[in-house]
């Protein structure tokens, strides 16, 4: 009787330690998600005028590069400025960083205390979409703004007819290279940058590694990652053109990375790591990791880069080198098909139509504000999606960012299920890596489960 | 009435932060509820759960972690405690400082440095073992050495408690007991095993128990370390509650993960209240 209950006691303790942690949420979710039927409700259009006072929130990433090494100063500053043109709107601004911001926003949806506002990317942004926790912007978009950015923008930006980003910045995502090492070794004209649109081959791509390989012996010639999701964009990218595939195929409806060309290229990423051209231990370090090696000089080429990403580095070099924006290399010297970045803005439905209208109003003036809307692309240091706003940078990098948007292909983002499609990626990859499969094997697996977690999605969305 | 008042704040923070998530905890297992949904489904989760081969291979990862990494633990603590606890004052404090500074550190920084360590391409591992003219080995990219390398990391941060508590307890043992064996020419061995082991009793019990549940719920080291890969090599259950719930959004599915590992851990934990249960005292 003792041990028993001694037992019993052991159980309900350890229940308490296993279960608490999970244990979070509100069961009101349910009722209050906005489905799209209800989100088409009418709304006041976002130019009028919120004449009551209203207090909204805004999330916000590490989208602007911190001021004076600060984060958060300079939205802190974007507010003053927007709060002089809207007294009414008192802003509350929370940082959250990439790595646990989605974790945090999850849990703040499931628990109903969404922010109002969020600068982020598509990938998140239109799963919110298509899950009805999103106000539709189109009332926010004028025919000008309409006209003035690609549709494959807006493709980007929207769920059906409704808008539920409003797109500000871009720049495509690409490999780099540290030009020094090349003009160390003696080797630059390895490297496509004679040509005004770097496109190179694989056969060339190869060229230029054994020579970093033979000369540099110290330095990694590239890098490959596949710890997790993050920075997942680089292996997509860099597979696809490769072997000359689509990660996803037109509609986003099915997988269409695992063909054979594609399977050789992955052979090929594992058999150059076991010849030391790849960066060894690939299966166990993320995106952020090579990206160091290659802050650090020790690595030549890295493939998860753009325009962005090389302004936010600047501060983060440990030694000084010149890296420069290359095109994915394709295996038939095609043109490569580059995913692009794309941030922008989008509204929570809260269920409160006057903080709707006042987080229209913060975007537009971050957007759209003579002034500031300009100031605020430079700061994220990204290019405009507005094709009649080039000419930002007074930088050679940045020119041919803005030339390498004719590569721009439809990034899969949008697709159904996107979410899940990504958690399978990177362990196919990891098993490629570590022997457990070839390529063909590898790719085939993930296209499997992908296809089966679009099916699902697109089921569960009906 | 006035000492159930005192007892209030804390019965009232126990409910609060843990009675009343575990209750909710096992009532949302049964829902279909994510960012976008709240429905009942019965048992749904706990089926595809079942049938989901990567939950399957991190429970029996959790396990291989508790069964390699539980006696490990104790044995080694013992051992360490039985060879310091006669030292001097200095040095018995010296030792358990050495090997209780991990359980004081914030795991983040520890995990950090661990991972410089295991790194592929500059990790000190490597180049130690480079001396004696073995390859790098990729000691957290490589599915068979993965796990290895997550377990000496969770034993070198899980020594510090059982030490300071062994020292403590064979400190506590009368040592008369000790000096009657020694007079009737009882070896070490004899002394430990008849003598101290059973005196040990209720001291194994706590930190087999808390050992293993800590152990069981290791996440911060897999999270920063590997994030569960290569290929589902060295995911964990908690690991998993935390993808499905915090990344995916799945938390009905979450929950049912950390209900089934509070009834595993429960099972396990009355398994050892069974075998190292004791009523001894002195």
């Amino acid at each position: 009787m003792k041990a028993m209950k001694k037992g019993l006691m052991s159980i309900v303790g350890v229940a308490l330690l296993g279960t608490q942690l999970v244990a979070c949420g509100n069961t009101n979710t349910a009722n209050s998600a906005v489905t799209p039927s209800n989100a088409d409700k009418t709304e006041p259009a976002a130019t009028e005028a919120a004449a009551k006072p209203v207090e909204i929130t805004w999330w916000n990433f590490p989208s602007f590069q911190a001021l004076d090494g600060e984060v958060g100063k300079y939205e802190k500053e974007i507010i003053a400025a927007f709060n002089e043109k809207n007294p009414e709107i008192k802003v509350n601004l929370e940082m959250i960083t990439f790595e646990g911001g989605p974790e945090k926003l999850n849990v703040a949806i499931a628990s109903n205390t969404a922010p109002d506002v969020i600068y982020d990317a598509p990938g998140r942004i239109i799963d919110w979409g298509k899950k009805g926790l999103l106000a539709p912007l189109n009332d926010m978009v004028t025919d000008e703004v309409k006209n003035d950015i690609s549709e494959a923008f807006w493709k980007q930006s929207s769920v059906g007819d409704n808008i539920f980003m409003y797109p500000i910045n871009t720049a495509p995502f690409m490999m780099a290279v540290n030009k020094s090492i090349f003009e160390k070794i003696g080797a630059l004209d390895l490297l496509p940058l004679d040509k005004e649109d770097r496109t190179w081959t694989f056969e060339e791509y190869k060229k230029a590694l054994a020579a970093v390989k033979e000369k540099a012996p110290d330095v990694i010639p590239t890098g490959f990652f596949a710890k997790s999701q993050a920075g997942d964009q680089g292996t997509r990218a860099y597979l696809a053109n490769l072997g000359v595939s689509r990660f996803l195929n037109e509609d986003n409806s099915a997988v269409a990375i695992n063909t054979d060309n594609a399977a050789k290229a992955l052979d090929w990423i594992v058999q150059a790591t076991k010849d030391k051209l790849s960066v060894s231990g690939a299966a166990s370090l993320a995106a952020a990791d090579v990206n160091d090696l290659f802050l650090q000089g020790k690595l030549a080429f890295t493939l998860n880069y753009s325009a962005v990403l090389k302004a936010q580095n600047v501060s983060k070099k440990m030694v000084q080198f010149e890296d420069v924006l290359l095109p994915f290399p394709t295996l038939d010297g095609s043109e490569p098909k580059l995913e692009p970045y794309l941030g922008g803005m989008a509204v929570f439905n809260n269920g409160d139509e006057a903080k709707i209208a006042a987080s229209k109003k913060l975007i537009d003036f971050i957007a759209n504000d003579p002034v500031w809307g300009k100031k605020n692309l430079i700061q994220t240091g990204g290019l405009s999606v507005r094709n009649s706003i080039t000419g930002l940078y007074d930088d050679a990098e940045y020119k041919y960012a803005e030339y390498a948007r004719k590569f721009t292909t439809d990034a899969p983002t949008i697709a159904d299920g996107y979410a899940d499609i990504r958690t399978f990626w990177f362990p196919e990859l990891q098993r490629a890596l570590t022997g457990g499969a070839t390529g063909k094997e590898a790719l085939d697996s993930f296209a499997t489960k992908a296809n089966e977690a679009i099916t699902k999605a697109k089921a569960a969305l009906k | 009435m006035m000492s159930y008042l005192f007892l209030l704040p804390a019965f009232g923070f126990f409910l609060l932060f843990v009675a009343y998530p575990m209750v909710k905890g096992v009532y949302i297992s049964f829902f279909d509820y994510s960012l976008r949904d709240f429905s009942f489904i019965g048992l749904d989760n706990y089926i595809s759960l079942i049938k989901d081969d990567n939950f399957m291979k991190s429970m029996g990862n959790t396990l291989l972690l508790v069964l390699i990494t539980v006696p490990i633990v104790i044995i080694f603590s013992l051992f360490v405690s039985m060879n310091i606890y006669k030292k001097k004052e200095f040095a018995r404090s010296f030792f358990r400082g050495v090997f209780y500074l991990p359980a004081v550190s914030s795991v983040v920084s520890i995990t950090v440095v661990w991972g410089w360590i295991y790194h592929p391409n500059y990790g000190i591992l490597n180049y130690l073992t480079g001396l004696f003219g073995m390859e790098p080995v990729s000691w957290l990219g490589d599915t068979r050495t993965a796990l290895l390398a997550i377990i000496v990391v969770l034993i070198t941060t899980s020594v510090g408690q059982p030490i300071i508590l062994y020292v403590a307890s064979i400190g506590n043992i009368p040592t008369s007991y000790i000096e009657a064996a020694e007079i009737d020419r009882a070896t070490p061995w004899q002394i430990f095993r008849k003598i101290l082991w059973p005196m040990l009793m209720p001291t194994n019990l706590y930190i087999i128990v808390i050992t293993t549940i800590n152990t069981f719920q290791c996440f911060a080291l897999i999270q920063l370390l590997t994030s569960g890969g290569p290929v589902y090599s060295t995911s964990t259950v908690m690991y998993g509650v935390y993808e499905q719930a915090f990344m995916l959004g799945h938390f009905g599915y979450a929950s049912a993960m950390g209900v089934i590992l509070a009834i595993v851990i429960g099972i396990i934990s009355i398994i050892q209240f069974k075998y190292f249960g004791s009523d001894v005292e002195y």
